[in-house]
């Protein structure tokens, strides 16, 4: 884009922090971070998930109070942990997740948040919908003031959080994640509307975790690795994408890329799972599936690729068992099971690594031991005797956490204690113990360091080479290319388009965005 | 383990403290804190009878509240314990009069088995509607304890009132002495037995079954359960069932036991108060049998304490709802609050 | 027929008080078990403050006082010291029971019930015959509960404070995420719930009768959380709802000195628990939930026990 002139780098910075540093418990998720953000212009934040992206969003919009460092906007040193005092200061937030109550109208939810003048305590509707009328109008379309914000499209609640972010005459915006639920369409106007808003002055901070939607927008870059800011900013102009990637990942993990094997050579045998027509309806907050057909054999594992949801969650929903299958079926272990109850389905040797670990892999405040043999508890009992010995089942539980090398003190602290990477191995103990037939694993390595991804990934090559099939939901193309045999994508609900390896990425890419069709 | 005993040591701080304000309440009403002390020793332990009579009062208590206990383990507040008592006790108390003339152990043993029923259809009800439709099972659980006790009112007062009975208070007809399992100080060696091998069977239902483990992680998180092929829905409906059930149990025990006959609203604190109990004994078996004789204790200081000083009964009343509205207290959220990411924590 | 009318507004008023008080606590999000407590705290200060002063304008000040206060010692345990809503409001509930009930013992000697000489005026005068005196006889306290009514909606429908209420209620994420203090806020609704049972109460003793009874609130509280939910939280629905099992107790006090032969009176005080139990069966709690649990707004939650 433009050029960085001597004046505006030698201007006060918008945004400068120092050294700040924030820690939850024996989590660092920010060390030592200084930044300057320069007026007027676009700053990308990128990272993987884990960075510290957010929390860093969140210090500077005054949600996260630092334990460490400063901020200071237009060269004034702000109170940290304070909205209010982030907002006077001229700076506004849209958050990864909306912020905007469900229940209100687009008129309610823009007053809420306004810190504009001339409002007194009580208004009326018509003098709420005339006040909100103009900002509404300015972000385009139809939309009517009096809609509940739950009825909206994702776009349009999207630009939603932007108007309320603008209205307190913000300054400086930032931005966290926010293409994450947008379709290619919805992203390019949204990054057109920043370009505008840019052109009028305002200082952007946008928060990205894809290489081509940086160098879509931003015009200057910074990244983040492990809550430690190791690349810039730095101009756009100035880095090359291997850079900037090899930055996001860390040094060792190109290397390793370079492992991946190709698809394992013997050929598949029984088929394990199996979905012929399957669709089902969408829940509150994902997309139904669409005959989704597909098929999962011994020794191999299949990638599931997709833009976040697509209906990836109601697809291993409907897998799991939790999701009613409206029309299709589905066999398991050449059974049908399209009625089966989850319990049924897990018995037959379905294991899941579902995409919310620390909400639907563990229970947080339940010992180690009692996670680790939750699937002891359904299905007959072995023998005739109702009384079990929770001895065994805490040595057994330690036995397995051991050999998955679950790093904890003891089997009865509570789950919440472990790190990321450690629950991952949890549920991968319990998961992948004896008895699995077909695993059908979700964002496995979301969130995990460099290493805990190495040897999640490592696990599953593992349990392929080992006789096991494997249905793995990733929104990591990398992973996906490196692990799958063969690759289906996910759009909109259904699977439109199926890749062998070797892949090719822009076919790929293509085929998420839904420009295949 | 360390956790374990903090919340032993931060409930027992609790317990004493909310005992502590409701002296100071009686100290600035004029009452001498010596005599009520001395009146609480006495009235719990030494007077005569008066041990006797403390195991009587947590007799209800425990039972009710090992069903409370239940319900917490899988996550439900099955708060209407009075109800289910009162439904028992009524089901016992038709049985006993519809059939006065059968053999004792026989009478009884269908007089308890329709207590339980009554007490588990009268959980169930909520329970099903909170599994079903995610009906909020506070407020429908309360409900229906009001209902028991009007149905309760209902009878005595009507179809089962005693004719001959003389006052004010609605009761109903005594049942005959050969149906009774102990005498009028409502302990005797079945009782006991009986009350122990439940608390038993209980523990070794939550401690040493599957499906109590299963419970467990329902009420810690159903989400997880249920994507470990745990059938929350179910657990939840046994749950309620088996909670109702003791509460149903605890009814017929008072029945058979000191009671004899129903009186419109008796012990109307006993279902709540095992609430208090359950809580107070931190949710396990264990706790919940000294808290039941600990409160046991009290009711039956409470009643002795007007022969030592003019106590009224409402304090006893006043303790239990200052014991509720501190003993969930977190201390780490106290804590909490003065660490890292506190303002995070606040709301 | 005007017989029922004035009935149902006499029993409706301390209902729709406290239905209003429920409103602005589960708005904020709070499930608040404590209205009875409170209610009963109210009845009872009225009558001992107003018959130890005279005057009943003091009682009912001292009563606002005193629920307030209790309203913030409640929100105290629960925000603050992190104790669980519930069993903290039913804890809240049996203080008031209780304390009123010892302290009418404490203060007054008596047990059961007390007299007094205090009562709210009754703005209506001068009929003394025919049905219209029935009138006459509503306290100050009925005719403003409409009033009260209307200005609650307009705190909570068309006020700033009423979607900061809101919105910690529903998402608290997104009063947060503009430098609302949740807690704050959560505070303020309780101690205006706490002002509104006082008043419930005060019109209970002193307006409809002239006494305080041991646990004359009888269950009203936990009626009037119901009128709430019956209500969809909604000001005007609560009222409508609390006025409809005014009417059924109404019904109820006539049905017991017409139709006591035929129906018994314990069936006829068990409707509202039965309508009770459809009312959150129907109203959706269940739409709450299902709301909180949408994409994007879910907090990861576990409860302690």
């Amino acid at each position: 884009m433009t050029a960085p002139s001597e004046s505006a780098s030698a201007a006060t910075p918008a945004v400068r922090c120092r050294s700040l540093g924030v820690s939850f418990g024996a989590v660092q998720a920010l060390r030592d971070v200084s930044l300057d953000l320069s007026p007027g212009r676009i700053h990308a934040l990128v990272g993987q998930n884990g960075a510290g992206k957010t929390t860093l969003a969140k210090v500077l919009g005054g949600l996260q109070a630092p334990q460490t460092g400063e901020v200071r906007i237009a060269g004034r040193k702000i109170p940290l942990g304070d909205v209010r005092a982030a907002q006077t200061a001229g700076l506004a937030m849209v958050h990864q997740h909306f912020s905007l109550p469900p229940s209100f109208t687009v008129a309610e939810a823009l007053e809420l948040t306004a810190a504009r003048k001339g409002g007194r305590s009580l208004y009326r509707r018509s003098e709420l919908h005339q006040r909100w009328q103009d900002d509404v109008a300015e972000m385009g379309g139809p939309t009517v003031l009096a809609t509940r914000i739950r009825d909206l499209p994702v776009e349009t609640r999207q630009s939603l959080e932007i108007v309320r972010a603008l209205a307190g005459d913000a300054r400086i915006l930032l931005l966290d994640e926010p293409t994450a639920l947008l379709t290619p369409a919805a992203i390019d106007q949204l990054f057109e509307r920043l370009m505008s808003l840019r052109d009028d002055g305002v200082t952007i901070l946008i928060v990205l975790h894809k290489l081509r939607e940086v160098a879509a927008v931003a015009e200057s870059v910074s990244v983040l690795r492990d809550g430690e800011l190791v690349l810039g900013p730095s101009e756009m102009s100035e880095v090359s994408e291997a850079q900037l990637s090899d930055a996001i990942v860390g040094p060792a993990s190109s290397a390793d890329r370079a492992i991946g094997k190709g698809p394992s050579a013997e050929a598949a045998q029984d088929t394990l799972l199996e979905l012929v027509g399957v669709s089902c309806r969408e829940s509150a907050f994902e997309l139904g599936l669409n005959e989704i057909n597909l098929r999962v054999e011994s020794r191999e594992i299949v990638g599931i690729a997709g833009v976040e949801g697509n209906g990836q969650r109601s697809l291993v929903s409907a897998i799991a068992g939790l999701a009613p299958i409206a029309d299709g079926s589905m066999r398991l272990g050449g059974v049908d099971a399209t009625r089966a109850g989850p319990a049924r389905r897990r018995l037959r040797g379905l294991r899941l690594v579902p995409f919310d670990r620390n909400s639907e892999g563990i229970s947080r405040s339940a010992p180690l031991w009692l996670n680790q043999s939750a699937l002891r508890l359904i299905g007959r009992h072995r023998r005739r005797f109702p009384l079990i010995s929770l001895r065994q089942y805490k040595r057994q539980a330690a036995e397995a956490m051991d050999l998955w090398r679950v790093r904890y003190d003891a089997v009865g602290q509570p789950a919440e204690s472990l790190s990321g990477g450690n629950v991952q191995r949890l549920i991968l103990s319990r998961e992948l113990a004896p008895g699995l037939e077909v695993l059908v694993a979700a964002q496995p390595t979301r969130g995990l360091d460099f290493s805990a991804t190495n040897f999640v990934r490592r696990s599953l090559r593992e349990l392929r080479d080992g006789g096991a099939g494997v249905l793995l939901v990733s929104s990591d193309l990398d992973e996906l290319f490196e692990l799958s045999d063969r690759l289906l994508v996910m759009y909109g609900g259904r699977i439109v388009a199926r890749f062998q390896a070797p892949y090719d990425r822009q076919a790929v890419g293509d085929a998420m965005t839904g420009a295949l069709r | 383990m360390t956790g374990g005993l903090q919340r032993v040591a931060s409930t027992a701080v609790l317990v004493v403290f909310s005992l502590l304000l409701t002296v100071l309440i009686l100290w600035v009403s004029g009452y001498r804190v010596g005599d009520v002390f001395s009146g609480i020793i006495q009235g719990a332990v030494t007077a005569t009878g008066a041990s006797t009579s403390t195991i009587r009062w947590a007799i209800p208590l425990l039972l009710i509240g090992l069903g409370v206990v239940i319900g917490f383990r899988a996550g439900f507040f099955n708060i209407g314990g009075q109800g289910q008592f009162y439904m028992g006790a009524c089901c016992a108390l038709a049985v006993s009069l519809g059939w006065r003339e059968g053999p004792a152990p026989l009478v009884i043993l269908c007089g308890t088995l329709a207590a339980i029923g009554a007490g588990t259809a009268w959980s169930l009800l909520p329970g099903y509607l909170r599994v079903r439709f995610g009906t909020d099972e506070v407020l429908t659980t309360l409900m229906m304890s009001f209902i028991g006790a009007l149905v309760l009112q209902y009878l005595t007062a009507g179809p089962m009132r005693n004719p001959s009975g003389t006052g004010q208070t609605a009761a109903s007809e005594r049942i005959p002495d050969s149906f009774r399992i102990t005498d009028g100080s409502g302990v005797s060696t079945t009782v006991l037995l009986l009350v122990g091998g439940v608390a038993v069977l209980v523990w070794l239902l939550l401690e040493r079954t599957r499906f109590g483990l299963a419970m467990t992680l329902v009420g810690r998180n159903p989400t997880m359960a249920r994507w470990q092929g745990i059938n929350a829905g179910r657990v939840g409906l046994a749950t309620f069932a088996l909670s109702g059930a003791l509460a149903g149990l605890a009814g017929a025990v008072e029945l058979y036991g000191p009671g004899a006959r129903l009186v419109t609203g008796f012990s109307p604190e006993v279902g709540f108060t095992a609430v208090v109990v359950a809580l107070v004994g931190l949710l396990t078996v264990g706790g919940t049998v000294v808290a039941a004789v600990l409160f046991g204790g009290l009711q039956s200081a409470i009643l002795f304490l007007p022969i030592v000083t003019d106590l009224p009964p409402p304090a006893l009343v006043l303790l239990h709802g200052m014991v509720a509205f501190l003993v969930t207290i977190k201390f780490q959220a106290v804590w909490r609050r003065t660490g890292p990411g506190a303002k995070a924590m606040a709301s | 027929m005007e017989q029922i009318l004035a009935t149902t507004l006499r029993s409706a008023a301390p209902l729709v008080l406290v239905a209003t008080a429920g409103v602005f606590a589960f708005r904020a999000g709070i499930f608040h078990l404590g209205l009875e407590g409170l209610m009963i705290a109210g009845a009872f200060t009225t009558v001992a403050v107003g018959d130890a002063t005279g005057s009943v304008e003091l009682g009912i000040l001292a009563a606002v006082g005193v629920c307030m206060i209790l309203s913030a010692l409640y929100w105290w345990v629960i925000g603050p010291l992190g104790a669980n809503v519930i069993i903290a409001g039913l804890g809240l509930t049996s203080i008031g029971l209780g304390g009123t009930a010892f302290a009418l013992g404490a203060i007054f000697d008596k047990r059961g019930s007390i007299f007094t000489d205090v009562v709210l005026p009754r703005p209506v005068r001068g009929i003394t015959s025919g049905p219209g005196v029935i009138i006459s006889e509503l306290s100050i306290l009925v005719w403003i509960t409409p009033l009260i009514v209307l200005a609650a909606w307009f705190a909570l429908r068309r006020s700033r404070f009423g979607l900061r209420l809101a919105a910690v209620g529903e998402y608290p994420f997104s009063a947060r995420s503009v430098g609302v203090n949740p807690s704050i806020v959560r505070l303020q609704a309780l101690l205006i719930a706490g002002a509104l049972c006082a008043l419930g109460g005060a019109e209970l003793s002193v307006g409809a009768l002239r006494n305080f009874t041991e646990n004359m609130t009888n269950g009203r509280g936990f009626i009037a959380f119901v009128a709430v939910i019956f209500g969809a939280w909604h000001p005007i629905g609560a009222a409508f709802a609390g006025l409809f099992f005014g009417f059924a107790d109404a019904i109820g006090i006539q049905s017991q000195i017409n139709i006591t032969e035929r129906v018994p009176r314990e069936f006829v005080l068990m409707i509202p628990f039965v309508i009770t139990i459809f009312a959150v069966w129907l109203g959706g709690l269940w739409r709450r939930r299902s709301l909180e649990a949408e994409a994007g707004y879910a907090e990861l939650r576990e409860p302690d026990y």
